[in-house]
């Protein structure tokens, strides 16, 4: 007996026994069975293997049984998709039942069935159960035709389905038309060209309007939120669509309310211009929104976040109602942290004194995170609210004295920008600062009172000293204080110049050589570099006015803010992101925004001045960088002046944009990027892998890499394009220069578009029959490539390896002829190292790549092989390799008639080998 | 013991007979199946996958399976093999063209193992439409004379005219009272 045996399969175990019960003639037999296999499938057992027998339970007239393998059918179907076709004919007689019940069951399975042989069996059906005469089987047909989009948009497409969906938006029964209008917008999210398929009409929304009140609460969720994305025609639409909606604010479920406070908001915008109408709403907007506090915590938390963003945009529904927002002792701090936002957000100065008596409470609870967010809470109401500054600030003033270590921490990082908002008012406090300088750990505080010192070094006498202190630690700092601390002594100098000569030598020094941090030591250089050249000039950027601060330095950003209001009740408000950002796979095309707004020329919201937080500024250099397309060049690439300065060369050599570099670097960077990544050998010709060509900073946001191959008989150029700039690139074209080899493309590139972000590989065959022009080197390919930003250059190597033709045999007495034929002043010789393999092997692989050997021969102990490739443009290359077994490194002799490809055969030759 | 017991068994009936109806896509088979059941002539569509339907004939009761003989279907009737008493094989009498196809997959089923037991039933079917095969050349054409060692007939029928249907069950009915 061999081992073969133990791939037979035994007749035993549990899932030939559940095999046969399921064989069983009896009924009850057979559903017992079909129960435990689901009970198995649930606790994760695998299954599968019983597909057929469970299928054929399928036909049955018994209800439950057919629930239980249907249920079978949605887990499995994947897993056994040749076999899935087995089930198609149940389905089809299934929706003809003349059960209700059985035909909506089939049809909402076969929406699960995500089995793409069988998808296009099951439109009949689905037509069929859309024009059922049971309205619970359509609104199920409804829901499936949007399954059926997800798994194939083109069959929904064409076979008519986006139509009938639409037929049923005017269908009798409400639940119908409330699952017709889900399953729409959910198609139009999905959209691929972020349009929407199917627009609402106006009659549409009538009929809409009247299902709203008879359907389900989840259906009027889903009606609300299609009617957000509708733009009525003109302000006496939106009126009377705003005045119909109204009663849903006094629903009890939360969602139906959130859905209908996010339709009047979006009315609202249309209506700006009648402020009658907008300030009733407003008013009754207040209510619902309130009411949803008293909901149990999470809910609240789901509503405060929303509230958030309604705040920001209208200020004005929720200006009177500051008191439900005060924490209570119970809310958990999820609950507690939002309220606090909103507080500041609703502060003002009719409620300043209320909310600062709170505040001062809060920050002398436990929670450490909470009382923080309360101190910082009342610097924030000190900029906002001008007449109270003075109140804020003593509270402040009064925390510090309590020496708690985060209070202390905190409110020196509000102080900071109590400061700047109003300078030269409470500069008196600096002192108090001053003695907690010890106790500060965190780099935020640190930074701040670092800023603080540098700022007002004129006033603090021993500001040299202290800031000498901190300089002691320089190199344990967080970045943050090491700039801050740079910065300071800058100003220091400038400020006192007389004794602080060698303090802002040192700091220099510690940041522009002992720092690994390149933004330390670019800032550093730029001070430096003002120093020496004109302290005039230094003195004016360093100590420039600064733009007066913000009230608010937390505002989401107006677009971002107007996108989010259209999300609200939904995970993106919760998140205060937009749905892009965290759903995968969604197309990024589709961005919800607020219509225009219609006849109001006054600006409604004055411009505030908000100073970007440190995050969002870091943000917006590296999309500079990025989207080169859109921000002017960067400068170190564009910038010719060259005055020979420290800067400019370090940059040059760090960004390695100049051309020789690129040009001349290229061929071994392939080799050591192969020889790092370690490609295995597949039994194909060796394709070095892809080098950058096109970097972004030259290619306005275009990245390039590529490389080139063989395959049977054709060279390509294999590109990888990414587009990292912020519009789409269109228009592709390509060029060659002349070149040693002819090369040219045979096709015109066709690469339609390339989105923002997107990448995308390109197979580009080529000819060998172009304009020859002898390059130095001579495998040097220079390429122009076209797109709508711009023409690029950039000159890549041609490995040799791809021009070796396949019939580059020689017969062996024309070898050995021909070998002697060639002078001997044609012969080179290179040696080969690191070696690896037999003979035999190397023989092989060079099979592969087009150079064939002739013969093969054992010399004293000594293999030698003979062999020979031809070029694309006929140059015969002979070569005879000498190798010792058990030696790691060979001889290899190459004769020509053209000498001048050897060091590239080479080259190639021993990549080849190493591959 | 096990003759008087299996005596007994088919006295009262009471196993099922599990029947396959099997052939080429459009050779009648789901016609058949439903002529047989409700005796009418229901309109069909390609079956995508299999029917399955209780026919009592003469106090028989006959589970009958009808598969789809799309060529995407074909290979999972293997998956119905098993406990198989006997096989209806329905031929187009009028498909000239694929008769040599509709030998091969016969062929290629009897080969089967788990169906050494079954016995067979050929129906040349679609004898209505004028300039359709004969019996003989049916039996010809699918090489029945090569069958060894199995219980075989061949029937002519039209199953929308219901013709010939009733014969070939009767002769079934009685082969598998026979079997022992």
């Amino acid at each position: 007996m061999t081992d073969s045996k133990y791939f037979t399969t035994t007749k035993k175990g549990e899932i030939f026994e559940l095999k046969s019960e399921l064989n069983n003639d009896k009924k009850e037999k057979k559903k017992e069975a079909v129960k435990k296999v689901i009970a198995s499938m649930t606790v994760g057992k695998d299954v599968s293997a019983l597909f057929p027998d469970v299928v054929n339970c399928m036909q049955t007239d018994n209800l439950e049984l057919k629930k239980l393998v249907y249920l079978y059918l949605m887990n499995y179907a994947k897993s056994q998709p040749d076999m899935a076709i087995m089930a198609v004919n149940t389905f089809v007689k299934d929706c003809e039942d003349p059960n209700p019940l059985i035909r909506a069951l089939a049809v909402r399975t076969m929406g699960c069935i995500r089995v793409d042989k069988i998808t296009e069996y099951l439109c009949e059906p689905l037509r069929k159960c859309l024009k059922d005469e049971d309205p619970y089987v359509r609104k199920t047909a409804a829901v499936c035709v949007a399954k059926l989009y997800d798994i194939s948009s083109g069959l929904v497409e064409d076979q008519g389905f986006l139509e009938q969906l639409k037929e049923l938006l005017s269908d009798s029964n409400p639940m119908v038309v409330a699952n017709a209008v889900a399953a729409l917008s959910e198609i139009n999210e999905s959209s691929p060209t972020g349009q929407p398929l199917v627009e609402l009409s106006t009659t549409t929304i009538n009929k809409l309007l009247t299902a709203l009140n008879e359907c389900t609460e989840w259906g009027q969720v889903f009606i609300l939120d299609s009617l957000s994305n509708y733009t009525p025609r003109d302000e006496r639409e939106a009126q009377s669509i705003c005045e119909r909606i109204t009663p849903r604010l006094a629903h009890a479920n939360a969602a139906v309310v959130l859905s209908a406070v996010k339709v009047l908001i979006k009315m609202m915008e249309i209506l700006q211009g009648d402020v009658e109408f907008c300030n009733t709403l407003s008013k009754k907007l207040a209510p619902p929104l309130v009411t949803l506090l008293s909901s149990e915590p999470e809910v609240q938390y789901v509503a405060l976040r929303n509230i958030n963003l309604i705040v920001q945009k209208k200020p004005d529904i929720l200006k009177h109602e500051m008191k439900v927002f005060f924490v209570k002792y119970n809310d958990p701090i999820y609950v507690k942290l939002e309220k606090l936002d909103i507080m500041i957000r609703l502060a003002s100065q009719g409620n300043i004194a209320q909310v600062l008596s709170e505040l001062k409470e809060y920050a002398t609870e436990v929670d450490v995170d909470f009382v923080r967010k309360a101190v910082r809470a009342i610097g924030r109401c000190a900029i906002k609210v001008e007449p109270s500054a003075e109140r804020c600030v003593s509270t402040l003033l009064d925390l510090i004295q309590t020496k708690v270590n985060y209070v202390v921490q905190e409110a020196i990082v509000v102080i900071k920008d109590i400061f700047r908002k109003y300078p030269n008012k409470y500069e008196s406090i600096i002192s108090t600062l001053c003695e907690n300088l010890d106790t500060l750990d965190e780099p935020e505080a640190r930074a701040s009172m670092v800023w603080i010192i540098g700022e007002y070094a004129e006033r603090i006498d021993n500001a040299d000293e202290l800031l000498d202190s901190f300089l002691e630690g320089f190199a344990d700092e967080n970045a943050q204080v090491q700039l801050q601390l740079l910065t300071a002594v800058v100003k220091l100098f400038l400020k006192r110049p007389q004794h602080t000569q060698g303090l802002v030598q040192h700091v220099l020094s510690l940041a522009t050589q002992d720092s690994d941090n390149p933004d330390l030591r670019d800032r550093g250089f730029i001070y430096w570099r003002l120093l020496s050249t004109d302290p005039a000039a230094a003195k004016e950027v360093v100590l420039a006015d600064k733009p007066l601060i913000s009230e608010e330095t937390d505002l989401l950003e107006p677009t971002l803010l107007d996108e989010l209001i259209c999300h609200i009740s939904s995970l993106a408000s919760v998140y205060h992101k937009p749905p892009t950002a965290f759903v995968e796979g969604r197309s990024a095309g589709i961005r919800k925004t607020l219509p225009v707004r219609q006849g109001s020329d006054e600006t409604v919201a004055p411009e505030a001045t908000v100073i970007p937080n440190q995050e969002s500024l870091i943000g917006d250099l590296l999309s500079m960088d990025l989207g080169g397309t859109a921000a002017p060049p960067p400068v170190p690439a564009a910038a010719p002046t060259s005055n020979v300065d420290l800067l400019g060369g370090g940059l040059d050599v760090l960004l390695g944009t100049g051309p020789d570099i690129t040009g001349g670097a290229a061929p071994s960077t392939t080799g050591l990027l192969g020889d790092i990544f370690g490609i295995t050998t597949t039994p194909t010709m060796y394709t070095p892998p892809k080098a950058l060509w096109l970097p972004a900073d030259k290619g306005k946001g275009l990245v390039i890499q590529g490389t080139f191959a063989r395959r049977s008989g054709q060279i390509y150029m294999e590109l990888n394009l990414t587009n990292k700039a912020m519009q789409a690139m269109v228009g592709f074209a390509i060029q060659f220069n002349k070149n040693s080899f002819g090369l040219s493309p045979s096709v015109p590139m066709n690469v339609s578009a390339l989105q923002p972000g997107q990448s995308l590989e390109y197979s580009l065959p080529l000819g060998t029959t172009g304009p020859v022009q002898r390059m130095e080197p001579l495998t040097t390919l220079q390429v122009a490539i076209k797109n709508n930003v711009d023409v690029f250059y950039y000159a890549c190597q041609i490995p040799i390896q791809i021009l070796f033709i396949e019939d580059g045999t020689l017969d062996k007495r024309v070898f050995l002829t021909t070998w002697r034929d060639i002078p001997s002043a044609n012969e080179v010789q290179y040696t080969l190292n690191d070696i690896k393999g037999t003979t035999d092997s190397i023989s092989n692989k060079m099979t592969l790549n087009n150079i064939f050997t002739i013969a093969k021969r054992n010399v004293e102990g000594q293999d030698m092989l003979y062999q020979s490739l031809k070029l694309t443009n006929n140059i015969w290359v002979l070569l005879e390799l000498k190798l010792t077994p058990g030696l790691t490194y060979a001889t290899l002799s190459l004769k020509s008639r053209s000498v001048e490809v050897a060091p590239y055969v080479f080259q190639a030759y021993d990549m080849i080998c190493k591959n | 013991m096990g003759v008087l017991f299996s005596y007994f068994k088919s006295l009262i009936g009471a196993r099922e007979m599990r029947i396959l109806i099997l052939g080429l896509d459009g050779a009648g088979k789901t016609t058949i199946l439903y002529r047989l059941q409700v005796g009418e002539v229901v309109t069909t569509i390609p079956t995508i996958g299999f029917n399955v339907e209780q026919v009592t004939y003469k106090n028989l009761k006959f589970q009958v399976w009808d598969l789809g003989g799309q060529t995407s279907i074909r290979p999972y009737w293997r998956c119905y093999y098993s406990n198989t008493d006997a096989i209806i094989y329905v031929v187009d009498s009028a498909d000239k063209e694929r008769m040599g196809i509709s030998k091969d997959e016969l062929f290629h089923m009897l080969r089967e193992e788990e169906l050494q037991d079954a016995i067979l039933v050929v129906l040349a079917n679609k004898q209505d439409i004028p300039g359709c095969m004969s019996l003989k050349e049916v039996h010809q054409a699918l090489g029945l004379e090569a069958l060894k060692n199995r219980t075989f007939q061949i029937f002519k029928t039209s199953a929308t005219k219901g013709e010939g249907l009733d014969m070939a069950m009767e002769w079934l009915a009685n082969a598998l009272k026979n079997r022992k």
